[in-house]
């Protein structure tokens, strides 16, 4: 119940910070997720920061050399862009650490196996991938040509493919072994 | 093209949020109508795969390595419907629990890279596929790139058209169109090569098909 | 309770199994022992009624399991209850938020009102009740291997079938296992190519060949003498040996795993 409360909370206080345009506001809101994190805010301030850097930070730099360009002033656009971004950022951030997905989402019984079941084997598959790209790297004396790079993709990429059709089979099948299709029919 | 949250305003995703749900229901149904035992797990692995998929790097010329989105690959092997379903968990999950990519962003994302980068990927392969199985994966992964690429960058550039501040100070993504067409899908062109030679490399990875275990017997469809 | 007649078996064309009959009694137990690739996992998953076979027949307490008789809600719902396979890999049979909702998702399924006592019980036999609110994706191979043989034993089935249970086991672990194993009622067929652990899991041995048929039926305890018979079921191999500067060759395993 707690749960699906945050997660509407959220979704509620994204929605909202679309709608808010003064930055003095927008500089409140964050200062007040921020400030409801806690300990935590650090964290989450840094890793909402890491997180829209790239694309905030590529679009803010571009806007600067346009405006210099064109002669206007970009300051409040700036501003106002890079708090709405690192506030909802923060907030996804904040919502992260405490919200239980499974639980939010434990209304439908189906949609929490499903959860449950690609979250485990988006796990599995990450650490394989790491192992893959490992693999690459501890055979690689030099720095990896571009063809062999590309080579090495595509296996990974089709032994990926070809385990999902066998896991899905494999799950399935242990999903049936233990009775869970018996409410089914 | 992870869009973080911010840059899209509510004109945009709100829409968004619309179509992308009434997708999501024909998706669904689509699934639940041939729901047999495997289609649970089946979603399930197919979305791990599109995940791991968005992991690999292929280097550009140039000393660039770029993340390949893959989806021509998954939409070729397991159909439009399911790719789409699989993608738009991956944005799920990506938003919330490894907060890559933003919510606001996430039909956005799950309409251009899952149902119109599929749509575009099954196309491109089924129409060369007659001509030249290979030429037919390489465009599979390149026109799904692309072509959600192009969608994408649509909607990046429509932003400063929908709202503005009383001083024309733009409130989202301040760029119009003649700035991320070119910015957006240019390098994509590219990156659509690697993911289409990738698609190809994969494919031929795959033929002749591997033995796979048997489809478990588990209830049948109603 | 088992019994298994004149069984074939193939994957997309290629033979799995090969004319494989064998009976089991009930409370017995047996090891099943085959190199990789011979079929052993095949067989545990027509005895568990998930794949079915080519041809021949599998009768489980006097009654054929089959698609159709599967398609029977009542057999299907006792057959699920009273079969339990452990898969070799058990990341396969985990789906559940919790290590307490999955070894009580059996319990719950089959509608038992015991279903946390039991829960509780189990966990603690098998040496996870310490676990029991942690995700199960998130412990290690060998707790994920307690966790599903948990699952399992908490509907207290008669007839156990496990595939390879000690591969992601350390040594002492495996020595643990095997003693549990021996002290439980159940039927219970168990998979390994592990030749030297084979007479600790049961005294009864069935030894599948490379050639996918049953090459022995018998004892467990003559079976390390019969080399002709392990050589041609791919246990054993031969090669070099040094010992300081003395080189020679025989026949032996190699199984610490």
């Amino acid at each position: 119940m707690r749960d699906r409360a945050l997660l509407l909370l959220y979704l509620g206080a994204i929605v909202a910070a679309t709608f808010v345009h003064d930055p003095a506001r927008l500089a409140a809101a964050l200062a007040a997720v921020l400030l409801a994190s806690g300990r935590r805010a650090p964290r989450v301030l840094a890793r909402a920061s890491r997180a829209a850097a790239p694309f905030a930070a590529a679009v803010s730099l571009g806007w600067l050399a346009a405006s210099w360009w064109e002669q206007r002033p970009a300051g409040a656009a700036l501003l106002r862009l890079n708090l709405r971004v690192l506030l909802m950022t923060s907030l996804t951030f904040a919502l992260a650490a405490r919200l239980d997905l499974q639980r939010a989402l434990g209304f439908s019984r189906t949609l929490r196996f499903a959860l449950v079941l690609t979250v485990s084997q988006v796990l599995t598959f990450r650490r394989l991938h790491a192992d893959f790209r490992l693999a690459l790297l501890s055979r690689s004396p030099r720095r990896v040509s571009t063809a062999a790079s590309l080579r090495h993709g595509a296996a990974a990429g089709a032994w990926f493919l070809r385990r999902a059709e066998h896991d899905a089979a494999e799950i399935a099948q242990a999903l049936d072994a233990r009775g869970f299709f018996l409410d089914r029919r | 093209m992870h869009v973080p949250d911010g840059f899209l305003g509510p004109q945009t995703y709100l829409p968004a949020y619309g179509v992308a749900a009434a997708a999501w229901t024909f998706g669904l149904r689509r699934l639940r109508a041939r729901l047999d035992a495997a289609t649970l797990p089946r979603l399930a692995v197919v979305t791990a795969t599109a995940f791991v998929l968005m992991m690999i790097t292929v280097p550009l010329p140039g000393g660039t390595t770029v993340h390949v989105a893959g989806i021509g690959m998954l939409a070729v092997l397991f159909g439009v419907w399911n790719a789409f379903l699989s993608l738009s968990l991956v944005f799920l999950l990506q938003a919330l629990m490894f907060g890559d990519g933003g919510v606001t962003a996430l039909p956005v994302n799950a309409l251009a890279m899952g149902l119109v980068g599929s749509l575009a990927a099954v196309g491109a392969h089924r129409l060369l596929r007659p001509v030249n199985r290979d030429a037919a994966l390489f465009a599979a992964g390149w026109a799904g790139t692309v072509a959600s690429a192009t969608l994408m960058a649509g909607v990046l550039g429509l932003q400063p058209l929908l709202s503005r501040a009383p001083d024309g100070s733009p409130l989202f993504f301040p760029f119009g169109w003649k700035t991320t067409l070119p910015a957006v899908v240019l390098p994509h062109l590219a990156v659509g090569v690697a993911d289409g030679v990738l698609a190809l490399l994969a494919g031929r990875c795959l033929a002749p098909r591997p033995a796979t275990a048997a489809p478990p017997p588990g209830p049948e469809a109603p | 309770m088992i019994d298994v007649e004149r069984l074939d078996h193939a994957y997309d064309g290629a033979a799995t199994l090969r004319d494989v009959s064998f009976r089991l009694g009930a409370g017995e137990k047996a090891v099943l022992l085959g190199c990789n690739g011979c079929g052993k996992s095949t067989l545990l998953k027509i005895l568990a009624g998930l794949v079915h076979p080519l041809s021949g027949g599998y009768r489980y307490d006097g009654r054929t399991v089959d698609a159709a008789s599967l398609r029977d809600a009542s057999f299907r719902r006792r057959f699920r209850a009273e079969v339990g396979l452990l898969f070799q890999r058990s990341d396969a049979m985990l789906f559940n938020p919790t290590v307490r909702d999955e070894i009580a998702f059996g319990p719950r399924q089959h509608g038992l009102d015991d279903a946390e006592a039991r829960v509780v019980r189990w966990a603690t036999a098998l040496g996870v009740a310490e676990l029991l609110d942690r995700a199960p994706w998130t412990l290690s191979a060998g707790q994920k291997q307690m966790v599903c043989l948990a699952s399992l034993l908490v509907l207290e089935p008669r007839l156990l079938l496990l595939d390879e249970p000690t591969a992601a086991l350390d040594p002492r672990s495996t020595g643990w296992l095997v003693d549990f194993l021996q002290d439980l009622d159940q039927t219970l067929l168990v998979t390994t190519h592990n030749l030297s652990l084979a007479p600790e899991l049961g005294p009864r041995c069935l030894v599948l060949g490379e050639d996918h048929a049953l090459l022995h039926d018998g004892g467990a305890d003559g079976l390390a003498g019969n080399l002709d018979l392990l050589r041609r079921a791919n246990l054993v191999h031969g090669h070099r040996h040094r010992h300081g500067d003395r080189e020679h060759r025989h026949d032996h395993t190699h199984d610490w795993d």
